[in-house]
């Protein structure tokens, strides 16, 4: 679904991605882990078209298409899909007609009949039982407002309407409580098919409890620094990300 | 020859006509005040960036009696607690107030005209504005509406400014609300027409002691009109005054709120101006805290497209022993064309030391990353665009309290801001 290789992406100048190889198969989970500053949430932004990012080498492929020949909102329509760390709020523009646009364009972009107002209303309010929202979150301006938890939750809810292939979820445990997580991490998991993928970036291993991982990457200095199943996610746990960063120093001076 | 000349033979003109026969002492008055003076010219500061060229070659006739198919104005929550006025005089066919609940007296000031001596005491002691003399001397008629003490009205008024021009009139629209303690009202107060006129309204507001009053002012007149606006608002010790004043039509419009608030009391002076082509819309607000402990929340958007120009001076003053004021004001504006202009100006005077006071003024474009989030929502750049540029306007519309207004003005702002084709939003 996705192939990333050796991909270089810098901000104002300054290198953040030094060299990124990654393969993304549909049904698959993987998760990217790292210290703070290591390039996780960059990786993310690449991948959806983030015009403060520009892509300085390597190539991304998407379902076999060069993924920068796409604009953003192409990228969004053609699948691709990321919950932001810390999603914009957009005053004046109801969540109830965001989520109809947002929808619409989708089904336009798709051949699928669009929906109007209370066809559409019926079909929110399946979704948001998925997040366990409340229904005046819909009335209310984008994201305006809303807490840490609840933009989160936000975030899903668009996810959950958009029925992304390639969903990427950027910290979504932060300001999260531990039942708020769960009924998320639930929700993402149902939302997970076979011919999905999902690339969860975290910095805590917290999250992956709940959405559990095939395949863990640490992500360094711009690098991936080292790649395994889901165990890697309990011992970088129980150890930290130094042990990683060592041994990965060993590795280069050898 | 300067365009005052011209200007001061505006002012004559405009009061060669026959002086109503009510409030007379107060019209003489008035026009004492009047003699001599001219148009404000672009030299004055307060005018500085509007200027009045074009009105001051006009002329305009008194505006006659005429009927208007008023029905596309009405709103359904307040068919029953309406009054009319058509280029001035009372429509007694097209006002119903069947609905206004006993005890509030709502009529035309023509017929209760005993219930009217608040006239022109609001702000006494200020001096008086030229359009605001220019109204008093020459309104034919105008609404009073009284709330008794401790009336918590359910419905909300609708008070409709009707113009319509055939040949160039000018009109003098009148409104005075008076709540008495404790009473609480929701007013509508809309200005429509057709035609090339000059409207120069005065609106005389009193909160007294713990009275509420949320007040909507929608602006729609004609794209040939001028329209010169007068507020005058007093509000009593914890008493509330919340104001909403919609600019979008209009070749040219000025809007001048003056509110003075006493111990405790709270005011919000919200203003939404739309525009494009080459309109002009003013906005120079006072707000006067007076007493201790009064907080006030000033919110300002513009939005100018095409050659328009848009004007906001807010000024701020916090009196001498005025401690614990929390005064607030931002200014916003979004320019959406090379040629658009916005002079903004906060202007805070503070003569008390306890006090918070915060001013805020940004003039630009869309901010990118909310641009990017709806991108990567999968809207392309030009519908991105233009949501964000109607949830800006739209903003200012969340708290409308009248369900069927506010949609009304949601879908006003949609086929402004190009939003129209992205569906209903409203």
């Amino acid at each position: 679904m996705l192939s990333i290789k050796n991909l270089t992406a810098s901000i104002n100048g300054t290198p953040v991605l030094k060299g990124i190889d990654l393969e993304i198969k549909a049904g698959e989970i993987h998760a990217i882990m790292g210290p703070n500053g290591s390039g996780k949430s960059t990786l993310g932004k690449v991948l959806v078209g983030h015009p403060a990012y520009e892509v300085t080498g390597g190539e991304v492929l998407y379902e076999g298409r060069n993924l920068f020949e796409l604009a953003a909102d192409e990228r969004a329509r053609a699948g691709i899909f990321m919950g932001f760390q810390h999603p914009i709020e957009v005053p004046g523009v109801s969540n109830a007609a965001f989520l109809r646009l947002a929808y619409n364009k989708k089904a336009e972009a798709e051949g699928r009949d669009e929906l109007d107002p209370l066809e559409f209303d019926d079909f929110i309010h399946e979704k948001i039982k998925l997040v366990s929202m409340k229904e005046e979150f819909l009335d209310r301006s984008l994201n305006e407002g809303f807490s840490g938890g609840e933009k989160k939750r936000n975030e899903i809810l668009q996810m959950a309407v958009l029925e992304p292939k390639l969903a990427i979820l950027d910290e979504l445990d932060s300001g999260l409580d531990i039942d708020a997580l769960r009924v998320l991490g639930d929700a993402v998991n149902k939302l997970q098919r076979p011919d999905r993928a999902l690339l969860i970036i975290t910095h805590f291993p917290r999250i992956l409890e709940t959405i559990q991982p095939q395949f863990v990457h640490v992500l360094s200095g711009g690098r991936i620094l080292k790649s395994a199943g889901k165990e890697l996610a309990t011992e970088l746990e129980d150890r930290g990300y130094d042990w990683v960063l060592e041994e990965a120093a060993a590795g280069g001076a050898r | 020859m300067s365009t005052a000349v011209v200007g001061s033979s505006l002012l004559a003109d405009l009061l060669s006509g026959p002086r109503p026969a009510e409030w007379a002492s107060l019209r003489e008055a008035a026009e004492l005040r009047l003699a001599g003076r001219e148009l404000p010219a672009t030299r004055e500061e307060d005018w500085k960036y509007t200027d009045l060229k074009a009105l001051a070659t006009s002329t305009f006739e008194p505006a006659p009696k005429v009927t208007v198919d008023i029905s596309r104005h009405l709103l359904p929550e307040m068919v029953g607690t309406r009054q009319v006025f058509v280029n001035g005089h009372h429509a007694p066919h097209a006002s119903c107030a069947s609905a206004v609940p006993a005890g509030v007296r709502y009529f035309p000031m023509s017929h209760a005209s005993e219930a009217c001596h608040a006239l022109g005491s609001v702000g006494n002691g200020a001096a008086k504005g030229l359009f605001e003399d220019l109204n008093t001397a020459r309104f034919q008629d105008g609404a009073v509406i009284l709330v008794p003490k401790n009336l918590k009205v359910a419905l909300p008024l609708h008070v409709l400014f009707v113009t319509k021009a055939e040949t160039p009139v000018a009109v003098f629209p009148r409104l005075l609300v008076v709540l008495e303690r404790g009473a609480e009202l929701e007013l509508v107060e809309e200005h429509h027409g057709e035609g090339a006129y000059l409207s120069c309204p005065v609106v005389e507001v009193h909160v007294a002691e713990g009275a509420i009053l949320r007040h909507e002012r929608v602006q729609r007149e004609s794209p040939e009109a001028f329209h010169l606006a007068t507020l005058r608002a007093e509000v009593g010790k914890g008493g509330q005054y919340h104001s909403r004043t919609l600019s979008f039509g209009a070749r040219l419009s000025r809007q001048e709120p003056r509110v003075r608030l006493a111990e405790g009391a709270e005011a919000s002076l919200d203003g939404l101006a739309l525009l494009d082509g080459s309109q002009v819309a003013d906005t120079h607000s006072f707000l006067h805290h007076a007493e201790p402990g009064a907080t006030s929340r000033q919110l300002h958007k513009c939005i100018v497209d095409g050659r328009a120009r848009a004007i906001f001076n807010g000024q701020v003053l916090v009196a001498k022993g005025a401690q614990g004021t929390d005064a607030q004001q931002q200014s916003r504006n979004l320019l959406l064309s090379e040629a658009a202009r916005v002079d903004t100006k906060p202007q805070l005077e503070i003569y008390a030391d306890d006090v918070k006071c915060s001013h805020g003024a940004a003039v630009g474009q869309l901010d990118p990353e909310e641009l990017f989030y709806l991108q990567s929502r999968g809207m392309n750049a030009d519908d991105a665009r233009n949501l964000l540029t109607y949830g800006f306007a739209a903003d200012v519309l969340t708290h409308v309290p009248v369900a069927s207004l506010r949609r009304s003005l949601r879908q006003l702002v949609m086929a402004r801001t190009q939003a129209g084709s992205l569906g209903d939003l409203a």
